[in-house]
């Protein structure tokens, strides 16, 4: 059974003693997260700032729009050649515009589903939370088992937790 | 922190010896969020009593488009003032929330107590979309009396100008709200932990479980990213829409390359002007001082004045094609949008768009005043919405029987508004502030995360002989 510890501070550098005290217990990287009401400089705690993969989803659907593309406008001018201004059938030319804006529309809107996805919202699992986080208290939760919460708790409390709170 | 920066040198210290440029204090988060929440219920009586007031005007408005649609539907040139207020509109609102998205992407710090109202303007799309509609109904379609008219639509279907409208002004209401959306998250998580009543539970799933999680501000960044990116597109789209189908193609000879990009450069200006206008009324009216600071207006002014001139500019040069070009339709857009039927308005529109916001905000001092700013900044409000008229009014005005003409010989007279179109115009206004004054009372006005971190990132510190303001920009 897993729970949710969450030590609240008042001070950044405490919040960030904390989470170099649950490193320092042997708590995994991804277990445990700082909350703020403002967002601090990314790496000001000393979290682990997970990998996002957003740039996959762009790259990916540029590559989709364009293979659409060159089939659209190859096989539009194989099946119905007209001869225009003694340029060849396949004009590079004249794709270019073709294939640049259904890559480009392909891309942003799969980078849409991609903010989506990476988002994870809604976020129907909150987990353990204090309203005082938007006040400016800053919290520090871990998620673990049961039988390790207590060494969760402690190294929150050695960092100078002013509250404790589980869910 | 990936680089401090020293946010001064020449202009903030000359202007603090000079004694104009108080350096801000800085605000403790907690009491930054009880003030910013609190604006949500500031001035209850007086919010109310104007919400009323601005609410019957809408509503005249929208029963005097009723009773206009009813006996003026099919006249083209009755429908000129309502195609100017919606221009005027989507130019002055629309272009706010650029104020938020340039200077963000450029990492300004100044920006963040302006973000906020600025992207709330955009709310305005829905009342924009709404009085659009006898317009787009009333637009010619591309086949007239057997043959195509003029327009951008060279090769496509009937109806494609008024397809494309609707697509444009969808979209805009789409990334209009996901913009506001995407920025307001935490602010809605601040009404959800310390709102009451309609607003709690309206933060409560409008916040979608945010906690302020490390992946929750990062993908933030991202979704604000988008949507600014998105709006920006759909605002330089809705431009081309505008001036092209809705004013442009709509007088035989009228082309010019320039009008779009002149149409987005006065919105852009106008922009800046209602920007200013808000926060001056914020300020004023919510006692906001603490947040609003000169920084603020002096920075907002400048970009003003740079657009200002720009306009001049962009006039130019697209008058000089016309004056030199000396062809038939050359002549008849100086004839017909210059010196005919609308000139002592053009006159009005050149006076209040360019020339008085000129030389006011020339000065430094003008622009270091909060109210020198927000004088510039109605000068030029009021310039734009005659530029509209001069252009709509009189682009709506020619007959669709002469729409296949090669160019206009004779110009329709001048159209003169009448009540109703008084009363859509007022009601359109009145609709769009209303709106924005309602969002105000569901998200704070200035953005708290933005105004915390603000807070956290700033220090005045004594550098030398002076104070300068220390701002840490993360990456």
């Amino acid at each position: 059974m897993s729970k949710s510890v969450l030590g609240l501070y008042d001070d950044a550098n405490q919040a960030a003693d904390a989470m170099d005290a649950l490193k320092a217990a042997g708590f995994p990287l991804g277990t445990f997260d700082v909350l703020t009401g403002t967002p601090y400089p990314e790496g000001a705690f000393g979290e682990h700032v997970p990998q996002h993969r957003l740039f996959r989803f762009p790259a990916f659907g540029a590559i989709i729009g364009f293979t659409l593309a060159l089939f659209l406008t190859t096989a539009t001018q194989i099946a119905y050649p007209l001869v225009t201004g003694g340029k060849p059938i396949l004009s590079l030319f004249a794709m270019l515009v073709i294939l640049y804006e259904m890559s480009m529309l392909s891309a942003v809107i799969s980078t849409v589903v991609g903010i989506v996805i990476e988002s994870r919202l809604p976020n129907v699992n909150p987990g353990v939370y204090d309203p005082r986080i938007t006040e400016g208290l800053i919290g520090v939760v871990i998620t673990t088992e049961d039988d390790q919460a207590d060494t969760a708790i402690a190294a929150l409390n050695g960092a100078g937790a002013m509250e404790i709170k589980q869910a | 922190m990936a680089s401090e920066v020293i946010h001064t040198a020449g202009a903030h210290a000359e202007a603090h010896e000079e004694g104009h440029h108080e350096l801000p204090a800085r605000v403790d988060p907690d009491v930054a969020l009880s003030e910013l929440v609190a604006t949500t219920e500031a001035n209850g009586s007086a919010v109310r009593t104007w919400a009323w007031i601005l609410g019957i005007l809408s509503l005249v408005g929208i029963v005097s488009f009723g009773v206009k649609v009813g006996i003026e539907w099919g006249d083209q040139a009755k429908w000129g003032y309502t195609a100017a207020i919606v221009a005027f509109l989507f130019s002055a609102f629309g272009g706010a929330p650029l104020v938020a998205i340039a200077p963000m992407i450029a990492k300004a710090n100044w920006v963040r107590p302006v973000a906020r109202f600025a992207q709330l303007c955009s709310l305005v799309s829905i009342v924009i979309s709404i009085w659009m509609i006898p317009l787009i109904l009333n637009l010619p379609m591309l086949i007239v009396d057997g043959a195509r008219r003029r327009s951008i639509w060279f090769e496509g279907p009937d109806v494609s100008p008024h397809i494309w409208a609707v697509v444009a002004l969808t979209t805009l209401i789409i990334s209009s709200v996901g913009l506001i959306w995407a920025y307001g998250m935490p602010d809605f998580a601040v009404m959800r932990d310390h709102g009451t009543g309609w607003k709690q539970r309206f933060g409560n799933w409008a916040a979608r479980g945010w906690i302020g999680s490390t992946v929750q501000w990062r993908t933030m960044r991202m979704r604000i990213g988008m949507m600014g990116t998105l709006y920006f597109f759909t605002f330089v789209f809705i431009h081309f829409m505008l001036s092209t189908d809705f004013a442009m193609s709509l007088v035989p000879g009228w082309r010019d390359a320039i009008f779009p990009m002149y149409h987005a450069i006065s919105s852009i200006q106008a922009g800046l002007a209602v920007t200013v206008i808000g926060i001056w009324a914020a300020r004023k009216y919510l006692g906001l001082e603490k947040y609003l600071h000169l920084d603020q207006f002096w920075s907002i002014g400048r970009l003003m004045f740079a657009f200002t001139l720009l306009w001049g500019y962009f006039f130019i040069s697209a008058f000089i094609v016309f004056w030199y070009g000396r062809s038939g339709s050359d002549q008849m857009w100086i004839d017909f949008l210059i010196l005919g039927p609308y000139f002592w308005v053009f006159i009005g529109a050149v006076l209040l768009i360019w020339f008085t916001p000129w030389w006011w905000l020339i000065w430094n001092k003008v622009r270091r005043s909060y109210n020198g700013t927000a004088i510039g900044a109605g000068l030029i409000l009021a310039g734009v919405f005659l530029d509209r008229v001069r252009l709509y009014v009189a682009a709506w005005s020619v007959p669709e029987e002469r729409i296949h003409e090669r160019f206009l010989t004779e110009y329709p007279g001048t159209v003169y508004p009448d009540v109703m179109d008084i009363l859509i115009m007022v009601g359109a206004v009145a609709a769009s502030v209303l709106l924005v004054i309602l969002a105000t009372r569901v998200l704070p006005i200035l953005s708290v995360w933005d105004v915390q971190q603000f807070n956290l990132l700033y220090r005045p510190v004594d550098y030398m002989k002076t104070k300068v303001s220390l701002i840490g920009k993360p990456d």
